[in-house]
């Protein structure tokens, strides 16, 4: 009797769809602990990231369609999440742990990337994810003062690991950490190149669902030595509409697919001014480039983000918007866009990636 | 996109590929096609290392992934500074049909 009816309940589950994965959630092994007692149905949906966009929709269409059955007199669903990441990520050589490796890029700079990076990372910290945020803007380290960390330093354990400083429910690391915020950092390439090897490799992360790189502007040294060393998982490129701004992104997107590394989809900062008196729309920096990008690339628009004066404020102050005003128009903005970035991550993790990581030792007969 | 890179035998190197397709690279013909600056001329494109010093028991030491896009190998012989990228590899496949 009882087998039937999970059957049944299976059946109709079968009808629900998950939006950006294109297929039903009982193929995709969402379901789990399905219990049914009398009139009584339990279950679990596990989603691929704890940031789904669509959580309370799916909730909604799974219990409607069970309830809808004859015989179900109450139907209870839990939601969790287990968020898919990289192949063999817990092995892994660099970044052991971390389960996608998201880069905030920019052809250009002043386009705000910094301050996106880190109420991405808060956005999502907010889903329940764990996040870490790795801010690799060697000269112009901003993360310090955004966490209001300035002069705050790391700890370094025996075994001369990094521990990341602690703020706002994520983990955070930066070269300003290292450096005093006053004397500009003047590096030739190697250092460069060491630096980001020691962040990839020293810092003892834990475990992550998303580890956010802030990148430093432009496609040089930093970019290509960090995606030549770190198996990126994916990379949003942040832009501001103007066309000059457009030209550089579109620069920041092609290294990326050089690289093969999944571009996720544009970010468009600053994209208009809201007036908080009359409500008036002004599009500053003239409108509609980042969808025009879109398309020309045929990468997603994640969202527009507009000018909001609390962000400068709140950024300065040490608390950025996402922590210091939730509530507000900016703060749910980035919630949208945070979960717009954890779906292409669960796209392109459930297309499958190459190999996971090479590390192979020849053998031969004679060693 | 490759699904696996491994070792074949001591003098091959094996690529399954996300079509299915299985490429088989001998050591020494992969040695002979590294792309690196010191092996091939930055601007002119020729080659400038003498495919004759490549000696017939060339094998890797160890081979590493670079980023999402390639692998680093390190030779017997030293040599250590190319990238193989995978689009490079699935486009010297030495297989017949890949051949034509």
């Amino acid at each position: 009797m009882t087998s039937i009816a999970e059957e049944q309940i299976l059946n109709a589950l079968k009808t629900v769809k998950d939006p950006d994965l294109h297929r039903d959630i009982v193929s995709l092994g969402f379901i789990k602990d399905l219990k049914v007692e009398g009139g009584t149905v339990d279950f679990t949906i596990e989603l691929t990231t704890p940031a789904c966009p669509v959580r309370d929709q799916l909730k909604q269409e799974c219990e409607s369609k069970v309830r809808a059955l004859p015989g179900v007199k109450e139907v209870r669903v839990e939601m969790t999440s287990s968020t898919r990441g990289r192949s063999r990520f817990e092995s892994a050589t660099v970044l052991p742990g971390v389960r996608n490796i998201i880069a905030v890029a920019s052809g250009k700079g002043g386009v705000g990337k910094s301050t996106v990076a880190a109420n991405l990372a808060l956005a999502l910290a907010k889903t329940g994810a764990q996040v870490g945020l790795l801010d690799c803007d060697i000269y112009g380290p901003s993360m310090p003062l955004m966490f209001g960390l300035v002069g705050r330093q790391p700890e370094v354990t025996a075994d001369e690991k990094i521990l990341p400083l602690k703020a706002h429910g994520i983990r955070l690391m930066s070269i300003g950490f290292l450096a005093t915020e006053k004397a500009p950092i003047i590096w030739r390439g190697p250092m460069v190149h060491q630096i980001i090897q020691q962040f990839l490799t020293r810092v003892e992360w834990g475990e992550l669902d998303y580890l956010i790189l802030d990148l430093p502007p432009g496609t040089g040294d930093a970019q290509l030595t960090l995606t030549q060393s770190a198996p990126l998982s994916g990379a949003v490129i942040v832009t501001t509409p103007q066309e000059v701004s457009l030209i550089d992104a579109r620069k920041g997107l092609q290294m990326f697919q050089k690289v093969n590394v999944p571009v996720l989809g544009l970010i468009e900062n600053m994209s208009y001014f809201k007036c908080p008196d009359c409500g008036h729309v002004a599009h500053i920096f003239s409108g509609g480039g980042g969808e025009k990008m879109s398309e020309e690339l045929g990468v997603p628009l994640l969202g527009q983000i507009p000018i909001d004066s609390a962000v400068v404020e709140t950024g300065d102050q040490g608390t950025p918007i996402v922590a210091a005003k939730p509530e507000g128009q900016t703060a749910k903005i980035y919630q949208i866009i945070a979960g717009a970035i954890a779906a292409q991550m669960s796209i392109v993790n459930m297309k499958g990636g190459p190999a996971g990581p090479v590390n192979i030792k020849w053998e031969t007969k004679k060693s | 996109m490759p699904l696996e890179v491994k070792q074949a035998d001591e003098r091959t190197l094996a690529i399954r590929w996300q079509d299915e397709h299985e490429s088989l690279y001998p050591c020494g013909y992969l040695r002979k096609l590294c792309q690196c600056a010191g092996c091939v001329d930055e601007w002119s494109g020729q080659r400038r290392m003498d495919p004759n010093q490549i000696t017939e028991d060339i094998h890797p030491i160890e081979i590493q992934g670079v980023g999402r896009y390639g692998i680093r190998i390190n030779w017997s012989d030293g040599h250590n500074t190319g990238i193989y990228t995978f689009k490079y590899l699935r486009e010297i496949c030495p297989c017949e049909k890949c051949k034509q």
